[in-house]
Formats: structure tokens, sequence, C-alpha cells
């Protein structure tokens, strides 16, 4: 990782600082020797010298407080850490290195208020550090003050570039929604390290965010082609591809990270789904009902399972799984959608109506529209479905040629209902409507969410 | 049970002796006592009257005691019969095969959720399968243990009870039972000689279980087999075996092991070999009680109690698949042993086939066993394979059916429904339910956590999560979400303690593991 290979620097700084600015050479005599098993995380061993440093010189060894500081944080004791920091900055008070060391502490303990003021005394004696930019940007994160920390990250990228800033800036703005700007962070950021996996992935991502799946699937694949067990990126890219109809790719990249993490709810989700358009719904069932045993909290995965189901024909368990969507997710337009099939299938009308008005009301969409024409026209109210159908039609109409060509079902189900709607045919013909109607596609794509 | 003899014996004439020998055949011990107990008193020297009160007062007190292992908090507390202090794992109950060392021959602990003792849960409550603490870190709790669970006959005095000395007390309570409805008194064993006893057989071994199964003195039991093994030439597996019972109830591990062992080249029995496995487990060598579990099976390839005890340890060695296969041969040899039939229905739920956990269930309900836990199980297994309607009756049923013990479990599973379903409101009030009802509940408050961070109310979320972790440190759920609170707040300390916290618990998460591989890059130097 490229953090680790940053800490060498940092003690060997501290090694140079420490020695210039203490003339009382005997006492530092074995800094090298500290210095050079930290590094080599011989972390017992260090810890040994040190020990025996400090007994020499009566806890008044300013590096050697200072590395135990550090390889106590690695053990994870932070408080521990902050005190011997604490107590080095009290030896030497115009160190950077501790000064900033005790900010991290403060930092990595939650008080960024603190650790805020530390870097702010940190700065007063060394104004261009990279590294005081960048965490003052993260306490500034945590603290949502999200303009300060754009700006925090921007100096701090001004004055040194480093992924780690790059990733923090681009979540910021991703955090405000503003995935443009994070694309652009993270386009920067590659231009500096074209080949970072991570910085791939995110960027895969945040392009699938917005919709631009071409884009997303060329990061995405770079990513995968760097590392191809990064598991973030296969569920991405399997997802694209699963879009694209090409269900054995995506099952295969599935695999992989199957094995990694074989409890992923959003993993079996898309195998469900995966299964699903090949048509084997038994397996669909079963990986899917695997996934909500694993996050019932997961809305999709419901509505996933309740597209299963309708497509099978067991109406009311699909009813069961997209009222547990919608009570879980109230704003998803299709769950109502395909509620309302269920509901008409399972024969209560007026319900069916009300699911298809709520699904109407974040917009019109042609499917929610045809199947409510249709619902309409099989219960026997004409008047409203032909009304339904015109609407249909109006908004048929303002699509391009294209789009509409591709719609071949939407495009088979209409002319059917307005033969049986205005012309002689009996009204049996779209008896297999719903069903058929139902884009399949809706529900699947379930991009991971970025970072942690 | 059999049925009442249609016509009475109410002639005078007929011989009481017959009359009790044919109460005794019928299982009416009482009426065989009051009989025997008139028989004594007209010739207080009638040995088979003696003989037969011997053997009544036995079969009223019979205690199957292969399956009562109650192992008490003291024999946890001052366990030293261990062979091996520090075992490797797979040769010892204390260190099971964990789940992620054998990946593949069960179902993970994200899948199926483990026991305090660190191991799945079984479909089966069996007092053997939490009696040992498998861990340092879990034997600790047992001082709390002892603050919740001991009895309020106990409480007072604060000691732990070893299994000895309940035995001892199972003694004395039968006594009272008897004083109060046996209408006899009990035979005086303080001055019978056992050395002229031991000639006579027939007499001594009723005498011998009398002690044993009756008056819970293993000691005395001790000195009267002695006796007779030696006045049987040491031939008589029958002796050698009770001797070795002896042994065992006297903690003296090694003699009951000799004795059985010598029993079994007598004459080699189901019992004995089943005997023989129970020291081995108490000394904690599993592998030796498998090997003996293994002959017995070759000798007595029908016989159903070493099956069912060999599946028993493989489950508790977390060896699900063998354990399984073995349940399964039990069901195809008597298809209503109720345990057999669970635990298979448990490992169906839990490998994904809820459908096949139903029928199993069912067969058990169609056998008459009519508890909360069945009706619970029923109706998780309904509602995982979509019998929502079924679901709710049965949850319904449980309840109506449950003690305070097991209700907050059952209204844990209605909550877990409620999620199901989506309606969080019922799961909400389900879960907080369940803590009013047991407030030691540790998934209910991890559960409750979980909903309470749905809301946005991260405090109670935390507060809640850090009590289950505390409540129950075998859960790795509370812990780890507690870490990603933890450390989405930014206190990453915090979020170090409690991602390893739930690696302890279960060490291949990969999640917590990811959080700990970001949480060491924070704390890396720069």
């Amino acid at each position: 990782m490229t953090e680790e290979g940053r800490s060498p620097p940092v003690a060997a700084i501290a090694r140079r600082d420490s020695r210039t600015s203490r003339p009382s050479l005997l006492r530092e005599r074995l800094n090298w020797l500290i210095y050079a098993l930290y590094v080599r995380h011989d972390f017992a061993d260090s810890l040994r010298v040190i020990e025996e440093v400090l007994k020499e010189s009566r806890g008044l060894c300013e590096y050697a407080i200072f590395v135990k500081g550090l390889n106590k944080r690695l053990e994870g004791r932070v408080h521990e850490s902050l005190s011997l920091f604490q107590a080095a900055a009290c030896l030497n008070p115009q160190a950077l290195n501790n000064l900033k060391q005790v900010a991290k502490s403060l930092y990595l303990l939650g008080r960024h208020r603190a650790a805020l003021d530390v870097y702010e005394e940190a700065q007063r004696i060394e104004p261009e550090d990279w590294a005081t930019w960048h965490h003052k940007g993260l306490c500034h994160v945590h603290l949502r003050q999200y303009n300060e920390a754009v700006v925090c990250f921007e100096n701090a990228n001004s004055i040194h570039r480093h992924d780690a800033t790059f990733h923090q800036l681009g979540r910021v703005h991703a955090l405000r929604d503003d995935f443009r700007s994070a694309i652009d962070v993270y386009s920067e950021a590659l231009e500096f390290n074209p080949d970072s996996a991570d910085l791939l992935a995110v960027l895969g991502i945040y392009y699938l965010r917005l919709g631009d799946t071409a884009k997303a699937f060329e990061h995405l694949g770079n990513a995968l082609t760097i590392d191809p067990r990064k598991e973030k990126a296969i569920l991405a890219a399997g997802s694209i591809i699963q879009d694209h109809g090409d269900t054995d790719v995506a099952l295969r990249k599935y695999r992989v990270a199957a094995q990694q993490t074989p409890h992923s709810a959003q993993l079996w989700s898309n195998v469900g789904m995966c299964f699903f358009h090949k048509e084997k719904f038994v397996a669909a069932a079963a990986c899917l009902k695997r996934a909500l045993y694993l996050d019932p909290f997961e809305w999709i995965i419901a509505h996933n399972l309740g597209l299963v189901h309708l497509r099978t024909g067991q109406y009311a368990s699909a009813f069961h799984y997209l009222s547990a969507s919608i009570n879980i997710k109230p704003d998803f337009p299709p769950s109502y959608h395909y509620l309302a099939i269920a509901l008409s299938k399972l024969d209560d009308f007026a319900n069916a109506c009300h699911a298809f008005d709520k699904a109407l009301e974040h917009g019109p969409d042609l499917a929610t529209l045809l199947n409510y024409a249709i619902t309409l026209h099989r219960h026997g109210a004409t008047v409203e479905a032909k009304q339904k159908l015109s609407a249909f039609d109006a908004a048929w109409g303002a699509l391009d040629s294209g789009i509409r060509a591709s719609e071949t079902g939407l495009e088979e189900q209409r002319s059917a209902l307005h033969g049986s709607l205005y012309g002689v045919e009996p009204p049996s013909v779209p008896h297999a409507a719903p069903s058929a109607a139902v884009p399949p596609s809706a529900g699947d794509a379930d991009p991971p969410s970025p970072g942690l | 049970m059999r049925a009442r003899a249609p016509l009475q014996p109410q002639d005078k004439k007929i011989n009481p002796f017959f009359h009790a020998l044919s109460k005794y055949r019928r299982h009416q011990y009482d009426d065989c006592l009051a009989l025997c107990g008139s028989l004594l008193r007209q010739n207080s020297r009638d040995q088979a009257a003696f003989v037969l009160k011997c053997r009544a007062i036995t079969a009223k007190h019979w205690l199957d005691d292969l399956e009562v292992e109650v192992e008490g908090l003291a024999d946890a507390l001052m366990e030293d019969n261990v062979a091996a202090t520090a075992p490797r794992p797979g040769t010892s109950l204390q260190r099971p095969l964990s789940s992620a060392q054998q990946a593949g021959t069960g179902p993970s602990q994200a899948v199926r959720p483990v026991s305090a003792t660190g191991r799945p849960v079984t479909g089966f409550t069996r007092p053997a399968t939490s009696a040992r603490p498998t861990s340092s870190q879990q034997r600790d709790l047992i001082t709390t243990a002892m603050a919740m669970s001991a009895r309020p006959g106990t409480a007072a005095s604060g000691r732990p009870v070893t299994s000895a000395g309940r035995l001892v007390r199972l003694g004395t309570a039968s006594m009272a039972s008897l004083g109060t409805d046996g209408g006899g008194e009990t035979i005086q064993v303080d001055g019978i000689d056992f050395h002229k006893y031991a000639k006579r057989p027939e007499i001594a071994k009723a005498l011998c279980d009398y002690l044993i199964y009756f008056l819970r003195q293993p000691r005395k039991a001790l000195d009267l087999a002695a006796e007779a093994t030696r006045e049987a030439s040491f031939a008589d597996w029958w002796w050698k075996e009770r001797l070795g019972k002896c042994y065992f109830q006297l903690g003296l591990l090694r003699e009951a092991e000799k004795q059985f062992r010598s029993s079994i080249g007598n004459d080699s029995r189901v019992v004995t070999n089943l005997e023989l496995a129970r020291v081995y487990l108490k000394l904690d060598q599993p592998n030796a009680a498998l090997e003996v579990y293994q002959k017995a099976s070759e000798k007595f390839p029908g016989d159903i109690s070493v099956t069912v005890s060999m599946a028993r340890l493989y489950e508790d060695l977390n060896d699900s698949q063998k354990s399984i296969g073995l349940y399964k041969r039990v069901v195809a040899r008597d298809p209503v042993n109720a345990e057999a039939l669970a635990c298979l229905a448990a490992h169906h739920f839990y490998s994904d086939q809820p459908e096949v956990a139903l029928r199993f269930c069912r067969r058990l309900l169609l056998m008459g066993v009519s508890s909360t836990e069945l009706w619970n199980n029923l109706g998780l297994a309904c509602f995982y394979a979509a019998q929502y309607d079924l679901a709710i009756t049965c949850l319904d049923r449980a309840l109506m059916l449950a003690d305070d013990g097991v209700s907050a479990e059952v209204w844990y599973n209605i909550g877990q429904v409620g999620i199901g379903v989506g309606d969080l409101g019922l799961s909400y009030q389900s879960f907080k339910l369940a803590l009013s009802i047991d407030p030691n509940h540790a998934e209910s408050h991890t559960n409750l956590g979980v909903l309470e961070l749905r809301k946005g109310n991260i405090e109670q979320a935390q507060l809640a999560f850090s009590h289950a972790s505390r409540l129950a440190p075998h859960l790795y759920e509370p812990a780890y979400n507690s870490a990603l609170v933890a450390f989405k707040l930014g206190d990453f300390q915090d979020a170090f303690n409690k991602a390893n916290m739930a690696l302890q618990a279960y060490p291949g998460h990969h999640e917590s593991k990811e959080l700990l591989k970001q949480l060491k890059l924070q704390f890396m130097a720069f």
C-alpha cells in the first residue's frame, strides 16, 4: 500500500530534526537503531531498545518517545500514543512532527476540533506541509464542513499530490452528491497515478452513478486488469455486463468475488438476477432468498424476489415481497407498478388501481401506463382504459423511433390492446400482457456503494 | 404404558408376592411397594420380597444417567481431568475445528448463529452441549453465569454445584418423595454386611442398583461391587460395569476407564461402550471416544444410541457434515427419533432449505411433540418457505405455550419476521417486548441497535450494540456494527477495539478484516 511506503521518510525527518535541535548526542546515540528496527517492522525489538534508552536517559530521549508513540498506535492503542506524542512535544515544542502526530492521534480518537487546533499550530511552524493540510481536510470532513475541507485538500494537492488526498477530495464531492466534480478529481488523480486499481474502481462506480455505463465499464475493466480480485469492481462491472444481457460472463466474474465475500447480499442478489435472465427461476429465487436472509434491509432484493415470483406466476408471494420492499423504500415507482400487477392478478382490482396511481405519482412511465390500461380493460373499465391508453400513446409518440423499435414488447401489447379496445377482437387477447410487459432489467443492477 | 388389566385381582386368596410381582411388571411401582412392605412386615427375612422391593424402588427412581450429563459449575471451574492443557485443534472439545478451518463442511457463522459456547446452534438442546466453555475468555464468564443461574435454594450460600453434589441431592429428594407417597420404609443399608450379600449375586445386583440409582451412594455401591466381582472371580461384565459407573460418579475417571475396558473384554455391551466413551469425553479426548463409538457401531450396527452419541460428538466438534450423515442414519432406523429429526430440521433450515426443515418439523409435530421451541421453529421455517399465513399462526401458538424462559426468543423471532415483511414498527415493538421479558437477550439488543441506526439515533444504537456485545461476546454482529458506527463517527480507537472483538468471535469475518486493514492504514505514521 502506498501509505505503508510513506512511513520511513517521516521517521527519518524526525531523526534529523531531533538531532539538529538537541545537542546532547549521547542521549541520541541509539536513534539509528530504533529507526532501523522500526522501519523494518521489528516492533518488539525496537520497543525493547526504546525502553533501554528511556531508562538510561530518564525518559528524556525525544526520539525514543516519538517512535514508541508510533509503535503504540500501530498496536491500536491510540490513547497511549497520544500521551507519548504529547510528552515528545513537551520536550521539543518546535518539532513539526511531534505536533503533527499529536494532532493525528487526536483525530484518530474522534476529537476533531482539538486536532484542528493543533494542526493550526503546526502550520505556524511550517505552513507548506502537505500532510497537515490533508489532515485538516479530514477533520473538516468529519465536522461536516465540506467547503473548508475542499480548500484544505486542494491546498494539500498544490504542495504535493497524493492518492489519499485525491480519494478524500473525491469522497467529499460524492458526499455532496456532486459526482461530476468527483469524477474530475479522480480523472486528475489517474493522470498522476494511472495504475491504481482503487482509483479506477471508484471512478468507474461514479460513472455508473451518473449513468455513463460505457465509461464506467472502461474504468472498471482497467481496474480489474490491474487487480482481478477487487470485489467492488467485480460487482459493479458484473452488473454492467448483466445489463447488457451477457449473464454467463457476469456469473464468471461473480464466482471470483464469491470466494472472497461469500456472505455479500449484493453479490447474491446479482447472481440471482443472472439466473433470472437465464430463466432459471428456482435458482434465482434460492439466490435471492439467501441474499435477503443475509441482508433483510436491502429493499432491492425484496423487489427482485417480487419480480421473480411475478414471473413464475406466484402472485401472492410476489405481493408479499413487493410490499416488503415498499415498506422499506416507499419512493421507488416500479415497486408500485409490479405490486399493482400482482394485485390485479389476485383480483383485487381497487387496490391494483391505487397502486398504479401511486406508481404514476412520480411521473408517467410507459410500461406502467400500458399495464394500467390493460388491467382496467380486463376488469371492464373500458372508459378509463381508453383514457390511459391515450396517455400512453401520447408518451409513446413523443419517443424517438429508435427507442420505440427496441421496445418490441410494448409495441405488441399496445397494438393488441388497441385491437381489443377499439376493434372487434375479443378482449381475451391481452390476457398474458402484464407479465410479458415486465422489463426484467429494472431491478437488477445494484451498484455497490463506494467507500466504506 | 400398559393398559390396566380388565380383571382386578380382588380375590383375597391370591398370593401377595405374585400380586406384587404382577404390579411390578405393570409398572405400578407404588402398589408393588405397598404389597412388599406388608410382606416384609410379616416376615422381615423374606428375601424375595426384599429383592422385589429393591427393584421396584430402583425402577421408580430410574434415571438414564447416560442422557443426563449435567456438568456442574464447580466441575467446570475446577476442571483438572483434561489430559492436555493446550490441545491441537480438532483433538479437544475445548478447541473444536472452527468453521473457518474447514470451509465447506457446514454453514458458516454468518448464516448459522452460534451458541454461547462458540458452536453453531444445535437443533436439540442437550445438557452436555452447553456444559463446556470453549475458551478461557468464556471461562471467565462462568462467574457471572453462577450469579445468574444459581437456584434459589443455593443462592444464599453461593456455592457452585458439582455433578456429584447434584447426584447426592437427587438421592435425598427421592428419599423424601418415597416418604410421602411410597407407603413403606426404606431399606436400611447401613447395617448390611456386603460380604454376605456379595455371595448371592441376584440379591446383590438388586441392592447395588438400589444404592446407585436410589440412595445415590456410589461409595457404598463400590464396596459391594468390589466384593461381588471378586466373588465372581472377575469374570462378570455386569459387576465391572457397575464398578466403572461408581468410579465415574466418584470422579475417578482412570479407574472407571479400566473397569469399563475390562468389562468390554468380558462381554461387550452397548451400555458399557457408551459409558466408556463418556469417560473419554470427560477427559476431553473426543478422538478416543470416537474410536470407542466406531468399534461399538461395528459390533452393534443397528443400535441407535451409539449412532446418536456419535452424531452428537461430531456436532460438538463442529463437523456438521458427518453429524448430519449420522442423524440421517438414525432417522432411517428410527423414524420417530426426536433428537435426530430436530437436528436435521435445524441443519436444513440453515442451509437454505426451509421447505425441507418444515417437513421435519411437521413430522415432530405429528409425533405429538408440542413445545414452544417446535412451534417457533415451525413458524420460522414457514416464514422462510414463504407460507406467511401459517408462520403467524405457528408463532402465535409458540407464544401461547411459552413461559418466561423462552418467550423472549419467540418475540425476537417475531421481530425477525417483522423485518422480513418490512414492518419495522412491528419488529421494533417485538424486540422491545423480548427485552422486557429477558433484559439480557443480546440478539434483541443488537437488532434494536440496527433499527435505531436506521432511524438515525446513533447514540442509542451504539449503546445497544455495546450492551449486546458485553452480554454475549460470542456474537460478532454487535461488535462489528459498533465498530462500523465508531469508524463512521471518526473514533478510530473504538472502531479498532470493536473490530478486533468481532474477529475474535468470528475469525473469518471478511468485513471486519477489511475494516481493520483500513484502520491499520490510518494508524500508520504520516
